[in-house]
Parts: C-alpha cells; sequence; structure tokens
C-alpha cells in the first residue's frame, strides 16, 4: 500500500522546561494508509492524547514532522490550522461534545457551513447524512433529548460532514454500553472502508480490536513491539502481519503465509470473504514481550 | 452564525429574561428621565411659544425670561415699529413674582399687557376675558382651581389686589405659572416706571424674521435682539443648567447598571459554553466567529432591551398624560439616538470580558478531561 494518509516521522513531544521536563512521547513514527483503521491503546499516561492531538493539528510536537495529505503540520502556520483541522480532520470524543443549542440537523449543518458551503446546502448534506446514519426520525431533535447512541452517531455525521481524510476519535465508546459501542465501531468500519478514510482510535475498550487493522501498544511515549498478528484467509495460519506478504482486495488488505496461499486467494477472492481477524491482542503481546 | 447565535442566546431562556429586563430598566430609566425634563423644558418656554411674536427685544445682556429682569426705555418702542418689515409692535412689562390668595401662593410670570396687544397675551381663555382692564387679572385656569377660586374672585400681587376677570388654559409652566393685568396696573406696582420690559415683534407677511431682527439689531442702538426660537432656547437652557446634573448622574447610573447587567449575564452565558467553544475551535472554527457570536447575542438582546425601554416609557408617557398631573413626558428624537448610543456601547463593552474568555480558551482542552 503506498497511499498513506498519515505520515509521522520520529515525533518527541516534552512537556515543561528544566528539571521539571518529561517527555510524554519520545521518537515516534507511524504511517496510515488510506481506508486503515488503526487502535492505539495504553495505560493511562503514557501518550495517547498528546499524540491525538499532535496528530490532531492541536498540538505542535517538540521534534519530528507530521504528514498529512502531503502537508507538513509540523512547518505550518499557527493560523493555518483551524482550516486543517476543519477541512481534512474528523474529531470524535468520549462524550460526543454535541452544541448543546442547536438541533441535530444544525449541530451537523454549522460545520460544513464553516467550511463554505451555504447554509442551505450544508443542511441538505446534513439531512442527508443524518438520514444514512438512521437519524431522518430525529433532525429537529436537541441533542438532550437523544440516546447516547444516537448522540455519537450524530458526532459521527458531523465528523464526516467535511469529508476529512483522517477521522480521530478518543475513546469513542466510553459512554456507551457495550452493544451499542460496537454498533458505532461497526459503523465506523464501514464508513472508513467504503469511504476510504483513515480512522486513528485511542481506547481502552478491548472489543474494537476486532474491528481495527492494526493495534499499536503505546507505552512511556513509546510503541512497544507492534507485533501484531493475523490469520492466513486461506489455510487458517496465525501469522506475524509484518513478515508476512500481503494483497489488497477490495480496499482491504489480506496477509498470507506464503507466496502460493496468496495466489490461491487471488485466483478467487470471494471464496474466502471472511473478515481477517487481528486474534493477538497488543496486551497479550505486551505481556508476552514483557516476559521476554 | 445567526441562528447559532439567536439558539444560544433563546436557549437558557432565563439567562435571556434576565439579560433583556435589566437591559430595559436600566435604559428606560435614561429614556423616561429625559421624557421628564423634555416635558418641563417644552412647557417652560410655553408663554415664548405661544406669545405670537416673531422677535424678542429686550435690555441687552438680557437672553431670556426666567429670574431674569429686562429694562428699556419707552422710546425704543417707535424706533423698532419704524424698521422696514416689521408688522406690530407689543411692549410688555414683566417680572418673576408671586400671586397669593389667602394662604396659598404661587409663583408666576407676571405680565403686564397694553390694551391694544397685538401679541403675549394669553392665546386660549376658558372664561372671562382675554385682555385685562385696571384692576383686573387673567390667571390660569388650573392654578384657580387648585386655590379653589374663580372669576370675580381676587388675588395679590406684592400686596394690590386683583380681580380675577378671565381664567386661561396652557398657561402653566410647570415651574410657575403666566398672569396677566394690564399695562399701567404693572407700572404702578412697581412705582409708576415709564420703562417696558420687552418690545414683542410681529413681522409682515411674507418677511423673513431673521432679516427684520438684523435690521433692528442695526437701526435700533443699545437693545439685544432674538428670534422666537432663540429666545426660547435660552429659557430652556435656564432650566436645563438647573437639571444638568441630575439627569447627567441618573443618565451615568442608568448606563452603569445596564453595562453592569449586560456584563454580566452575557459573560456568565459564555461562561456557561465556554466548553462548547473550546470545541468549536478545536473542530476548526475561528475564534474571530466565536466573537461574532457573542457580539450578536449582546447586540440582539440590547435592542430587545432597547425596544421594550421605549415601549415602557411611551406607555408610561401615555398613562401619565390620562391622568391629571402636570407632568408630561416627552421622548425626543435626540433622547432615542443618546440611548441608543449608550446601548451600543454598553454591547461593545459587555462583549470585552466575554470575548477575551474565548480567546484564552486553549483548543487542546477538549480532549482533556470530559
Ligand atoms: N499540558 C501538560 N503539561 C505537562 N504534562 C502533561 C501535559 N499533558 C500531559 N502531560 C503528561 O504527559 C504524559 C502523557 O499524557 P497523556 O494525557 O497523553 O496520556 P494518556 O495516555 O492520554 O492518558 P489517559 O489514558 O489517562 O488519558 C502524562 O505523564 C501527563 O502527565
Ligand atoms: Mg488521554
Amino acid at each position: 500500500m503506498t497511499n498513506f494518509a498519515l505520515q509521522v516521522n520520529g515525533i518527541t513531544k516534552r512537556y515543561g522546561s528544566g528539571t521539571t521536563e518529561v517527555a510524554a512521547i519520545s521518537d515516534i513514527s507511524l504511517t496510515v494508509a488510506q481506508g486503515e483503521i488503526v487502535l492505539i491503546m495504553g495505560p493511562s499516561g503514557s501518550g495517547k492524547t498528546t499524540l491525538l492531538l499532535m496528530v490532531g493539528a492541536l498540538l505542535k510536537p517538540t521534534e519530528g514532522s507530521i504528514w498529512l495529505d502531503g502537508l507538513d503540520l509540523t512547518s505550518l502556520n499557527e493560523r493555518a490550522l483551524p482550516d486543517i483541522r476543519l477541512r481534512q480532520l474528523g474529531f470524535i470524543f468520549q462524550d460526543f461534545k454535541l452544541l448543546s443549542a442547536l438541533t441535530v440537523l444544525d449541530n451537523v449543518a454549522i460545520v460544513a457551513e464553516l467550511a463554505g458551503m451555504t447554509t442551505k446546502a450544508a443542511r441538505r448534506k446534513a439531512a442527508d447524512l443524518l438520514t444514512e446514519l438512521g437519524l431522518g426520525e430525529r433532525l429537529t431533535f436537541l441533542p438532550e433529548k437523544l440516546s447516547g447512541g444516537e448522540k455519537q452517531r450524530v458526532a459521527v455525521a458531523r465528523a464526516l460532514i467535511n469529508e476529512p481524510r483522517i477521522i480521530l476519535a478518543d475513546e469513542p465508546t466510553a459512554n456507551l454500553d457495550s452493544k451499542i459501542g460496537l454498533q458505532i465501531m461497526r459503523l465506523l468500519r464501514h464508513i472508513a472502508k467504503e469511504q476510504g478514510r483513515s480512522l486513528i482510535i485511542v481506547s481502552h475498550d478491548q472489543r474494537i480490536k476486532d474491528i481495527a487493522d492494526r493495534v499499536l501498544w503505546l507505552e512511556d511515549g513509546r510503541f512497544k513491539d507492534m507485533v501484531t498478528m493475523v490469520t492466513d484467509p486461506v489455510c487458517g495460519m496465525a501469522l506475524e502481519r509484518d513478515k508476512a506478504t500481503s494483497a489488497v482486495w477490495d480496499g482491504q488488505a489480506f496477509y498470507f503465509c506464503s507466496e502460493g496461499c496468496r495466489h490461491e486467494f487471488l485466483d478467487n477472492p470471494a471464496r474466502f470473504q471472511t473478515h481477517q481477524d487481528v486474534i493477538s491482542s497488543p496486551s497479550a503481546i505486551h505481556q508476552e514481550h514483557s516476559l521476554d | 452564525m445567526l441562528r447559532f447565535a439567536f439558539r444560544n442566546l433563546f436557549h437558557k431562556k432565563a439567562y435571556f429574561l434576565a439579560s433583556v429586563g435589566g437591559m430595559a430598566l436600566a435604559l428606560m430609566l435614561i429614556l423616561s428621565l429625559d421624557a421628564i425634563v423634555n416635558g418641563i423644558q417644552a412647557k417652560i418656554t410655553t408663554y415664548i411659544d405661544h406669545s405670537g411674536a416673531d422677535i424678542f427685544v429686550s435690555q441687552p445682556g438680557v437672553r431670556n425670561m426666567h429670574m431674569a429682569s429686562s429694562t428699556l426705555p419707552l422710546t425704543v418702542l417707535d424706533q423698532v415699529r419704524g424698521v422696514v418689515g416689521v408688522e406690530s409692535v407689543t411692549p410688555i412689562r414683566y417680572l418673576g413674582n408671586i400671586i397669593a390668595a389667602g394662604d396659598d401662593r404661587y409663583p408666576a410670570y407676571v405680565i403686564g399687557l397694553p390694551k391694544d396687544a397685538q401679541a403675549g397675551g394669553p392665546w386660549q381663555i376658558t372664561q372671562g376675558v382675554a385682555i385685562p382692564k385696571d384692576g383686573e387679572i387673567i390667571i390660569d385656569r388650573g392654578i384657580a382651581d387648585a386655590i379653589g377660586i374663580g372669576l370675580g374672585d381676587s388675588v395679590r400681587i406684592l400686596s394690590k389686589e386683583f380681580r380675577i376677570a378671565g381664567l386661561s388654559e396652557g398657561t402653566d409652566t410647570f415651574i410657575n405659572s403666566v398672569v396677566f393685568i394690564s399695562f399701567d396696573d404693572f407700572a404702578q406696582l412697581r412705582g409708576n416706571t415709564e420703562a417696558i420690559s420687552f418690545v414683542l415683534v410681529k413681522v409682515k407677511a411674507g418677511e423673513s424674521p431673521t432679516a427684520v431682527a438684523d435690521l433692528i439689531r442695526t437701526n435700533v442702538g443699545d437693545v439685544n435682539v432674538q428670534l422666537r426660537a432663540e429666545f426660547a432656547t435660552q429659557e430652556r437652557r435656564v432650566v436645563g443648567d438647573m437639571s444638568t446634573d441630575i439627569v447627567t448622574i441618573m443618565n451615568l447610573i442608568g448606563f452603569l447598571i445596564g453595562l453592569a447587567v449586560m456584563a454580566l449575564t452575557i459573560y456568565i452565558a459564555t461562561f456557561a459554553r465556554r466548553r462548547e467553544y473550546g470545541l468549536l475551535k478545536a473542530l476548526g472554527v475561528r475564534s474571530s466567529f466565536l466573537y461574532r457570536v457573542v457580539l450578536t447575542q449582546t447586540l440582539i438582546s440590547v435592542v430587545i432591551g432597547l425596544v421594550l425601554a421605549l415601549l415602557f416609557t411611551l406607555l408610561m408617557s401615555a398613562i401619565v398624560s390620562l391622568l391629571d398631573v402636570k407632568l408630561t413626558l416627552q421622548v425626543s428624537p435626540a433622547s432615542l439616538l443618546k440611548v441608543s448610543t449608550v446601548s451600543l456601547l454598553i454591547a461593545g463593552l459587555a462583549a470585552v470580558l466575554p470575548v477575551k474568555q474565548i480567546a484564552q480558551l486553549e483548543p487542546a482542552a477538549v480532549f482533556r478531561g470530559a
């Protein structure tokens, strides 16, 4: 896969200075392909939010560069960042963060309007999007009248309306019960794959691993061994993703133990159209790793 | 932007009502006080306004009637009469004094009126005559009612008795009333003086009062010549000067109350929404948009407050005019302009702190703590 939506090159973030200096993120690199779903997990204080803020053009790294769609965020003027956030990035939060005085429709439309659309066009687009997300009956409701799952779907619509290349989600399921949380994640996965938008999720929620293409484990500001285990869709063998050969089919990457399995798959991919599960949890990897 | 500002404003109805209500009260304080002063000032000049004279000639240095005394030699009369463009001249004798009936005492402009007066007499008579003969007086109908006297009863001026021969309407100037006695009686009151106080000039139809006034100025020496409007302005100024300090202080209080109410409610409203504004900043909304939202909210509140204040003041003046009191309230365009300016000033100032607050909002904070 060559089409990178995001490329993070050796970024470091230090808070404070002198003796009180803390490195929240230390020399991290990361590339995210278009349509890829990356889940970042890690203990509290490991730097997840800091990383998300930097990728979200809300915080400048102390060192390193962040490339978004051919633009180096770290070299841009501070004044150029709001526009990047508005047009190229979508944000989803743990507590939904809808505007309490605006209706469901206006909550979504206002973001499109601010990006330059006419009020009418913005409202039509928002209505279409919300209807697609199953909120067609709720357009005139105030957020306080919605359930948690509905609120998060409004937030998803808001994150999507300006058609950003990357969606950043911070604990998107933490305030939802598990069934609804999973629905939201499936929805996000569907959108990411369908529309080729990359998704970076920070979460403690183990179940999200199922929908992620890649799970990263952040600890003390660094990614720990990112041995991601995948299953060969042809022979069912568990393998380290980075050492496997791969093929992209229908917007999704598949990994194989050998060229043989890869060819067999490409001859008739539909036969193996199973979701390629990530079988090893990063925490498990982490545990294995720390046993070393 | 407007939709967002409106929704934000009306979402929390209690804030909205508090700010608009407080604003309306504060502005009403300014408006109604102005209206009262305007009402008084309009009444103060009622004699001048209704005198029928186009030009007032007085002793040099005397520019008005209230608390002033003007003395001109009788010879001035013929000099003025001779000026081109003059239709008629009426000399009046004038004195600010007291009319007394029993124990009741009322301040009055006492006017000594010639028998053939062409100007300067009562303009609306409800009972009796319009020109007093010797020993007669015409007094204000309202004052007569208040004292409980009428035609044929007598009142005293400087301990001389006068018999009421006429009752006039509209001659109450709020701070005093206007009474009329004969030209000769006035001279006697003042020790048989030949002097007159003012010459009231009417100009011929088609003549410009300004031009005639200029001619009088050049042809008649040693007099002060003013058009009716100038004379009235000077008269108002005297009363204006007396009330200016009070009006200024009350205006300032109204302004401060309005500002405090507005600044506080907008600040609280912005504070209550600071997370939402921070979120919008994080989503890529520029601060300038949020400033405009807050400024629009203040403007909307202030304008609604202003309209309410105006409606209440007009309502109040309508009610006051129905009551049988001397007071009249007049909302003048100048006062409205002043209050509108004050409102805009309040809106601008009230938005300063919220704007600062928004400027300081850290967009990255949306990811920190819920
Ligand atoms: N503004 C700041 N100033 C100083 N130190 C900070 C600041 N923000 C974060 N840190 C520190 O940086 C480190 C990483 O913080 P961060 O919030 O990124 O962790 P996290 O992985 O998001 O944690 P959690 O799971 O609890 O949200 C922590 O040690 C934290 O105390
Ligand atoms: Mg965090």
